[in-house]
């Protein structure tokens, strides 16, 4: 796996903090895409959607290996745009489940995670098994390996990311208008199947980006955990959407720092362990809502009835 | 729009949920502004019957009509409360910040609401008696002050014509009694307000005019004249317990001014 990768990040002493100018490119754009991310995922997580982005997330894989086949290429833009192609494709796939099949939601979701990842898995693992130059590296994504990075890459991660944010920022009161009364929404002529449509996509868009950070298993982790915490924090959807970003550019930032440390570390488990760290902390001590608050107020509830 | 347009009319509209019709040709027009009751038992269709004039689910035969157009063309003249159930109450949104959704329909996708929509909805809420609770999470109000937070949305929205379904469900006779008031204030203003309903016997009292409604139109008209026995036992046949809440009803008409 190291053999295939672009350069080794730690080894190169740089000006800051031993980081060289590539990581703190990487760093940066890795920062951008935690943060939207955590945008993105509020408002899924808002219109109880959170698992959309699984589905996607696992039919990556499948859309990273037949992009290498189909173009013999393995630079970052090419198989992330066969990235995107298969996520769009699984929820189509899964709208078409639920709406024209009629099974279940869940058991849909889960249906669609699991042949697509299979296929993933399969067809990188005959990449593999016939050694196609090249082809050592692919399973990166499976797992998410910042290291091979380049600058141009971290850029374009940033790029999109930054595009993802600014759609949710201008649409951000009729988001949060159909997600939370979506009858009303259409009552007063807003397309709110367009709109929730706006939204997987989005989502779609930023499990894409977080491949290369997260990995295809663990990406909708950094989508859904860092909303969660957020919702500790406060009752006002701004602030959540804010908190969400927040939370999600630490894990990540905290994840590839952490990955550095020893070469051939997958990123993904630490971005993730990294978010989950901050979810816990905001699930004990959150006021009002975390279980340290809630014990103590029922403690001294008791005097009064 | 002509002078002698209804203000809502239903012309012999049917409903379906797939292939399944959950309402038959109901035909209905409302020419004078009022409170109009929509009653009937439970899944009679009384939601649908509103989400169909409101184009929320398709219209398998038949048209509806407000001021004589198509709703696309007076959207902005009607308003909207759906049945609390719809709504997560734990969402993270304040008290203001709902009612401001009501003016979303006047201020189209990209303005945000600003001092004379905050003006607007600080107006609505003390209409519901609400004014002093804007800055709360909705999820810590009681269900009766929900409901009001709703009407307050729907009043924010400045329509001619109030489609309400269920505003007084899970609400405690003094809460009931205050959001009848606002309805009827708005009425006063020459405003049709349409409230799907369930008791009976506040229905004798409130409503102008009533539609009893069981899959089909069964009866409609002034409500002194449609809830009689008769036109009960036929809504809710076979369903013995409300015959006596019916007995009640009559009664309780009788006594009111
Ligand atoms: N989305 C839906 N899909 C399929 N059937 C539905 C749907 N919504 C309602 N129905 C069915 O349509 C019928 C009418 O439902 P509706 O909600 O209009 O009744 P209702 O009179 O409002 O009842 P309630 O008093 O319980 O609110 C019921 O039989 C219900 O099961
Ligand atoms: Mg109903």
């Amino acid at each position: 796996m190291t053999a295939a990768t672009g350069m080794p990040l730690v080894a190169a002493a740089g000006p800051i903090g031993g980081l060289s100018y590539n990581t703190l490119v990487v760093l940066a754009g890795v920062a951008t895409v935690g943060f939207a991310a955590g945008v993105a995922g509020t408002l899924a997580l808002l219109r109880r959607r959170p698992l959309v982005g699984d589905a996607a997330a696992h039919a990556t894989l499948l859309g990273v290996g037949a992009a290498f086949l189909l173009t013999g290429r393995r630079d970052l833009p090419t198989l992330l745009a066969g990235a995107l192609v298969a996520a769009v494709a699984a929820l189509v796939v899964l709208v078409f489940l639920r709406r024209i099949v009629r099974t279940r939601d869940d058991a849909a979701t889960a249906i669609v995670i699991g042949v697509s990842f299979g296929a993933g898995l399969a067809l990188l693992a005959g990449i593999t098994a016939r050694g196609l130059p090249g082809g050592a590296g692919l399973e990166q994504f499976l797992l998410g390996h910042t290291a091979a990075l380049t600058a141009q890459d971290a850029l374009l991660l940033a790029a999109a990311s930054c595009a993802t944010v600014t759609l949710v920022a201008v649409a951000f009161k009729e988001l949060v208008l159909v997600a939370f009364d979506a009858p009303f929404a259409a009552a007063i002529g807003r397309p709110v199947g367009l709109i929730d449509t706006a939204l997987v996509a989005l989502v779609a868009v930023m499990v894409v980006v977080g491949l290369p950070a997260a990995g295809a298993v663990l990406v909708t982790a950094l989508v859904v955990i860092p909303p969660v915490a957020a919702r500790q924090w406060t009752t006002r959807a701004g602030r959540m959407l804010l908190l969400a970003g927040l939370f999600g550019l630490a894990a990540a930032v905290a994840g590839v720092l952490a990955s550095t440390l020893r070469p051939g570390l997958a990123t993904g488990p630490l971005v993730v362990l990294a978010a989950a760290a901050i979810c816990f902390v905001s699930f004990a001590v959150a006021p009002e809502r975390g279980w340290i608050w809630r014990r103590s107020r029922l403690r001294g509830g008791e005097a009064s009835p | 729009m002509t002078a002698t347009a209804p203000i809502l009319e239903l012309h012999d509209v049917t409903v379906a949920y797939g292939r399944r019709p959950v309402l038959w040709n109901v035909d209905l027009a409302i020419t004078e502004p009022c409170l109009f009751g929509v009653i009937g038992p439970n899944g009679a269709g009384k939601s649908t019957l509103l989400k169909a004039a409101l184009g929320l689910v398709p219209v398998v035969g038949g048209y509806v009509r407000f001021f004589g157009a198509p709703l696309a063309r007076v959207r902005g003249r009607v308003g909207y409360v759906p049945q609390r159930e719809t709504v997560d109450w734990d969402f993270p949104v304040s008290v203001m910040d709902v009612v401001l959704m009501g003016t979303y329909g006047r201020l189209g996708w990209l303005r945000r609401p600003g001092a004379r929509e905050r003006e607007l909805a600080r107006h609505c809420l003390d209409r519901v008696g609400l004014v002093g609770l804007a800055d709360r999470q909705i999820g810590r109000l009681s269900g009766g002050q929900q409901q009001r937070v709703f009407l307050a949305r729907a009043l924010a929205q400045q329509a001619d014509v109030y489609l309400l379904d269920e505003p007084l469900a899970g609400v405690d006779v003094r809460s009931q009694e205050q959001i009848f008031e606002v309805l009827a204030a708005v009425r006063d203003e020459g405003k049709l307000v349409v409230v799907v309903h369930h008791d009976l016997r506040t229905a004798a009292e409130w409503f102008d005019r009533v539609a009893l409604i069981d899959m089909r139109l069964v009866a409609t008209g002034p409500t002194a004249e449609v809830l009689t026995p008769d036109n009960l036992r036929r809504t809710y046949s076979g369903r013995v317990e409300l015959l006596e809440e019916l007995g009640r009803a009559v009664a309780e008409r009788g006594r009111t001014p």
